[in-house]
């Protein structure tokens, strides 16, 4: 079975997610309560780290709320690296369906070309905004890079929708960013995303990763064509880009025969 | 050289913009640390907005400035029932999760509008003893509705409602305050300055910043004093009746 398909699943149930859990709550089944940027299940915190992060930079205090929320997401992050990104975030969903959509438009094709260079280039744009971003917060006061962390938006305004009945002015941000997406490939995840960049901070080579188990392959580089992150799999499954879709895993022919690109913990 | 603009320039440069946006009737969830350190700490997970079983958090708009996602109590709207839910789902200690009682919360205070509280009018009334004519009402709802009855707020001469400092600033009160058209009650945000209970300098401090305009051609010193001199009230007779028997000279008087 392809990885593809559960990576559909888990992203398909998070859709579903964001409108049971407000619903759940309206009728006091207080489980599962929150949003993406922070969540209780049970009794157990998770809330996203940059989001945390923004508010210790902020305050200057850190108290055992922040850091007991932070425990899990920060142990998923080593354990499985940035699967948040590729498997359970609505945004990366939604960009992948508008890739789809522009298939089914018959538009020609707009990924952007591959050089070794690349991946340093789409580097230097992420940390550059995730920097200037922090600066800004921490010169303001509020956490403000929450207010354009698109999956928190859009799950937001999902118990918005469900308590109260309305959504707000912010879901234009994300629908900007979706009807960009038809443009620029994949351009918000890659190149701005803040969440997604500060996550890849606690990445560990130890942790799940892509790896080149064979010492030989086809050099087809299907691979590279097919990653979205515009990355090389066979060298760079370790780098804070890689996201642990699992798509070049799927493609690659030579896994056929014999174990080749694979998901390995060492 | 201080101005309008200057003035304006100042605050902006003494105190954050985006921050300490007070309003009356507007209040942070049950428990929230000041104002400032708020707005650093909420993350807008909207966890409390969730959780709240009555539906009296809500979700702060665009037009709130950087504010948008924080949580807010609007209490003449819907108030907060202190079921203390809330403040344990918060992710980042800006709600203190430590709080459990009630009685200790303080969100805000709640101010009586003294001119139209209907206790108030029906004390005036009664006073002036027009209550006769059946228009004066008796309400005290806000003294049934507070749940720390009693210890929040008392009866003053058995009909005026007062506000003590137990006061946690739930609301119930302005909610359920029925005077028309206006509610009589306002709650004032913890951390808001309250006008009418600044105190001596802060009265000095306002009744400074009026301009001082006189009149003009007003007298002063010696001429004033002359001018008062000249006034003489010896042959002078009111001009409206007295309801009694007057006795026009001294000799009428004695008579008696």
């Amino acid at each position: 079975m392809k990885i593809k398909t559960f990576r559909r699943i888990a992203q398909t149930a998070t859709l579903i997610a964001i409108f049971l859990i407000p619903l759940l709550n309206v009728f006091e089944l207080y489980f599962i309560k929150g949003t993406f940027y922070s969540m209780d299940i049970g009794d157990a915190a998770i809330a996203d780290p940059l989001a945390v992060f923004q508010s210790m930079l902020a305050s200057g205090t850190i108290n055992p709320y922040m850091i007991g929320s932070l425990i899990i997401p920060i142990a998923l992050m080593l354990l499985l690296g940035r699967v948040w990104c590729s498997w359970f975030c609505p945004y990366y969903f939604i960009a992948e369906m508008m890739e789809k959509l522009r298939k089914l438009m018959r538009m020609k094709p707009f990924k952007p070309q591959y050089t070794d260079s690349y991946p340093h280039k789409q580097a230097k744009y992420r940390y550059l905004f995730l920097l200037v971003g922090l600066l800004v917060m921490s010169v303001i006061g509020v956490p403000i890079l929450n207010l354009i962390s698109a999956p928190g938006i859009i799950s937001s305004q999902a118990l918005v929708l469900v308590k109260f009945g309305y959504v707000t002015f912010e879901l234009v941000f994300v629908a900007v960013l979706v009807f960009l997406e038809l443009f620029y490939y994949r351009w918000w995840c890659r190149l701005f995303c803040p969440t997604g960049t500060f996550l890849s901070f606690f990445r560990m080579k130890r942790g799940m990763t892509v790896r080149k188990v064979a010492d030989e392959c086809s050099n087809c580089l299907t691979c590279v064509r097919t990653c979205p992150m515009m990355i090389n799999p066979m060298t760079m499954g370790e780098s804070g880009h890689c996201n642990n879709c699992g798509d070049c895993v799927d493609a690659c022919p030579d896994n056929r025969k014999k174990d080749t690109l694979k998901f390995t913990f060492r | 050289m201080r101005n309008k603009f200057t003035e304006m320039f100042e605050n902006l440069l003494n105190s954050n913009p985006f921050k300490n946006y007070f309003k009356k009737n507007r209040l942070r969830p049950p428990g929230a640390v000041d104002e400032e350190m708020f707005m650093e700490l909420c993350i807008r997970c909207a966890r409390c907005i969730e959780v709240c079983p009555y539906d009296s958090i809500r979700r702060a708009d665009l037009y709130e400035k950087l504010q948008i996602g924080t949580p807010y109590v609007f209490p003449d709207d819907k108030a907060c029932y202190l079921c203390m839910r809330c403040m344990k789902v918060c992710p980042t200690g800006a709600l203190n999760p430590r709080l459990t009682e009630g009685q200790d919360v303080r969100m805000g205070l709640a101010v009586i509008n003294q001119d139209t509280c209907l206790n108030f009018k029906y004390y005036k009334d009664e006073m002036e003893g027009v209550s006769m004519s059946g228009t004066a009402q008796l309400c005290s709802t806000c003294y049934n509705v507070c749940p720390y009855t009693d210890s929040a707020i008392v009866l003053e001469k058995f009909i005026l409602p007062v506000i003590t400092d137990k006061c946690t600033g739930c609301g119930i009160c302005a909610e359920k305050c029925p005077s028309t058209p206006k509610k009589s009650i306002v709650i004032y945000p913890e951390g808001m300055p309250i006008e009418e209970k600044a105190g001596f300098y802060g009265r000095k401090h306002r009744v400074q910043a009026q301009d001082e305009k006189k009149p003009e051609g007003a007298l002063h010193g010696e001429e004033l004093l002359n001018q008062k001199q000249k006034i003489d009230g010896s042959d002078a007779k009111p001009d409206f009746e007295y309801n009694m028997e007057l006795y026009e000279t001294k000799d009428e008087w004695q008579n008696q």
